[in-house]
């Protein structure tokens, strides 16, 4: 008979305390890319190499769209002078305001069309390493309970109506979060006939977080922005 | 090449012999339509090439392994199956008004999803209960198809495993190497052991974090709330080590056709040099935790058994198929990622949920003993073999954690089809026949000890 008490307790505590306190990945992760100043000769190896199409010439440097970026870092590799790639992970974007929630918000998950990652990285955020429940960030099975919808995946054909109909059941004051590159963008199904589109083009999305699955520390940093506890990356978007 | 019909029923005559049915899909080359049959056995994987001229007779009343990839087939390429047992189309996304169907009062149909409870993938189950039993349950899925196998086309050889590991997120590095040993297959490309060696370790580290996190949910749904936020923050440990070796928490844009996209295998070495042996006493110790919590244990013992007949008459992988006595690794056969693999396979009798678990505690320890192995051989030389296309096709497989994983991959100026037999998509069927005897609560306990993932199903 095990005593799971003890064996919680001889672990000590593993929680990390961001958002209070800065988190941090390892050096190597690949979490954003960023363009240098090259001339376009420079950049297109790089561009030529991204299927999601995150990509495009510009002068002084490249323009990236962070929503398309799916971090397989083949730019960087082909390109190295006109591209780069950090380990940053407070990468969530903001388009409207941030809605106003009290200290506790219950979230709801739906899966439109994910490939199976993003839904282990949104559950991660449950366990004693990021321990998301600290935050007042709980799960509710109902849509009629929910203050946060987290859609993950391109929104397939067969997905658009359960999608909506969820979204629709859920009480105002609500929040939608796009997670995971498929979800903000399509990524590399953006232009994808055989896909309904991002979760945007479905239902209105508040806050983006692109990752491919974002990381837990990026999804914790995603939540924040949605109930103003953080600041967006890359300003709001149009 | 044969007529279709000829082939058919050749490969019935082996399975009858004792091989395994393991896939059969479509292909269109040029003008023709091409079903192949691939069949698994002692000696490896056999492709059956055959040409639909006309009506082919269904082998699903006798194989129901042929079912679901004969209404794919017939689905999608309009060949047509004389007497297949299934007229409703495979991907089932009909609204709900369309879908009720008991029709005694005593007897109720309930949808369950696609969208569903917790943080879980999109698929629905039609299932007629009379309170507690189940009367039948039928997989109505597909919800999320991407129509990925499409998105392969014209991508450039060198890119096409990126597209590989969106199919699977969570087991990329099974699909990328999956894809990437198929198309070395069509052009006969030898890959450098160091890289070889990186994909094993790769993919072991895989079923270590895909096991636990099958291991996790079952805990979570005994009410062993500790014991599961233990087991996930075990799982966590892996993902930590992952992404400071490889830059991912999955290992995602390591595995390329010819080897691996950067040499990888250093930094692994470094990283697990200095954390490998405190990693592996964690895992081991919430297992050794997990698997003396008898009340857990209770639970799974005897639910959503499996007999060892229809395991093999439904052509199941992986630890479904161990969990129930049927041996079926491709670690130990058609040289492996990188031979030999640590251990004996690791088989269980009772084909119960606590057989599939035992099964996948047996393999995280042996998977562990690979890495080392993998690693401890210390291969020196290239971790890229330069890969140019040629015209033929090529077939292949891995052990990912959920079983075998099928990849085809044809290449006709450039790649011209793709297809992935998941081990998902082989083990889902089998979920109807665990069903009778247990109740609807034991649902998500039979879920979680087949551990499957959904994208890789629908694709």
């Amino acid at each position: 008979m095990s005593n799971w008490i003890l064996y919680g307790l001889r672990r000590g505590i593993l929680t990390t305390r961001y958002p209070q306190r800065s988190g941090a990945m390892p050096a190597g992760y690949r979490g954003a890319v960023t363009a240098l100043n090259a001339p376009l000769e420079e950049q297109r190896a790089g561009i030529a190499a991204c299927l999601s199409g995150a990509l495009q010439e510009g002068s002084p440097a490249a323009r990236v769209d962070a929503l398309r970026c799916y971090q397989c870092g083949e730019c960087v590799r082909r390109a190295p002078t006109a591209f780069a790639i950090s380990p940053a992970f407070e990468v969530a974007r903001l388009r409207r305001r941030a809605a106003s929630f009290g200290r506790s918000v219950h979230v709801r998950h739906v899966d439109a069309g994910s490939d199976g990652s993003e839904e282990q990285e949104l559950q991660a955020i449950f366990n004693p390493f990021y321990d998301a429940n600290r935050l007042g960030i709980f799960l509710t099975a109902t849509p009629r309970h929910a203050d946060v919808l987290i859609v993950t995946g391109v929104v397939t054909h067969p997905m658009v109506d359960p999608l909506r109909r969820a979204y629709d059941a859920m009480p105002h004051p609500k929040s939608v979060i796009a997670l995971g590159t498929s979800a903000c963008s399509g990524g590399i199904f953006a232009d994808s006939p055989d896909v309904a589109g991002p979760v945007d083009t479905i239902v209105p999305v508040d806050v983006y977080i692109p990752g491919m699955p974002p990381t837990p520390l990026s999804i914790l940093h995603g939540l924040a922005v949605a109930l103003g506890r953080a600041v967006p990356a890359g300003g709001a978007i149009p | 090449m044969r007529g279709a019909r000829e082939v058919a029923q050749r490969v019935l005559s082996r399975v009858r012999d004792g091989a395994r049915l393991a896939w059969i899909f479509g292909d269109r080359v040029g003008d023709r339509t091409v079903l192949r049959y691939v069949v698994s056995d002692e000696g490896g994987l056999e492709e059956h090439p055959g040409n639909v001229l006309g009506p082919v007779p269904s082998l699903a009343a006798e194989l129901p392994a042929a079912l679901w990839h004969e209404c794919e087939a017939r689905d999608r390429f309009g060949i047509l199956f004389e007497d297949l047992p299934e007229s409703r189309p495979l991907v089932d996304v009909r609204p709900a008004e369309e879908l009720r169907r008991a029709e005694s009062p005593e007897v109720s149909t309930v949808l369950y999803g696609p969208i569903r409870s917790g943080i879980v993938e999109s698929a629905r189950w039609i299932v007629e209960t009379a309170g507690e039993d189940f009367i039948s349950v039928h997989p109505s899925m597909f919800f999320k198809r991407r129509e990925l196998e499409h998105r392969f086309t014209g991508v450039p050889l060198d890119l096409a495993a990126h597209v590989a590991e969106h199919a699977s997120g969570a087991t990329a590095s099974s699909h990328a190497a999956a894809f990437s040993k198929a198309a070395e297959a069509a052009l006969r490309l030898e890959v450098p052991e160091r890289a070889r060696a990186t994909r094993a370790v790769l993919v072991e580290f895989e079923r270590i974090h895909q096991h636990l996190d099958s291991l996790a949910k079952l805990a979570d749904d005994g009410s062993l709330s500790v014991g599961s936020s233990q087991t996930f923050a075990a799982k966590e440990r892996i993902h930590r080590l992952l992404a400071e070796a490889t830059g991912n928490r999955f290992a995602r844009g390591v595995i390329t056709v010819g080897g691996t996209r950067f040499d990888a295998m250093s930094r692994l070495a470094d990283v697990c040099g200095a954390q490998l042996d405190r990693l592996e006493a964690e895992v081991l110790a919430v297992l050794e935790a997990l698997f003396s919590t008898q009340s857990l244990l209770d639970r799974l013992i005897g639910t959503g058994r499996l007999a060892r007949e229809v395991v093999i008459a439904y052509g199941a992988v992986g630890p479904v198929a161990r969990g129930s006595g049927v041996s079926c690794d491709a670690r130990l056969r058609d040289g492996y990622l990188y031979t030999p693999m640590a251990g004996e396979e690791s088989l269980e009798s009772q084909g119960d949920a606590v057989s599939r678990a035992l099964v996948r505690r047996a393999e995280i320890v042996r998977s562990f003993r690979s890495i080392r192995n993998a690693l401890d051989g210390a291969f020196a030389g290239e971790h890229l073999a330069p890969a140019r296309i040629e015209d033929g096709c090529g077939i292949a497989r891995v052990e990912s954690p959920q079983g075998e994983l099928l990849y085809f991959v044809r290449f006709d100026g450039g790649i011209a089809r793709v297809a992935l037999r998941s081990a998902s998509y082989a083990n889902w069927p089998l979920f109807v026949p665990s069903l009778p005897g247990n109740i609807f609560t034991d649902f998500s306990f039979i879920e979680h000890s087949f551990g499957l993932s959904q994208a890789e199903v629908d694709r």
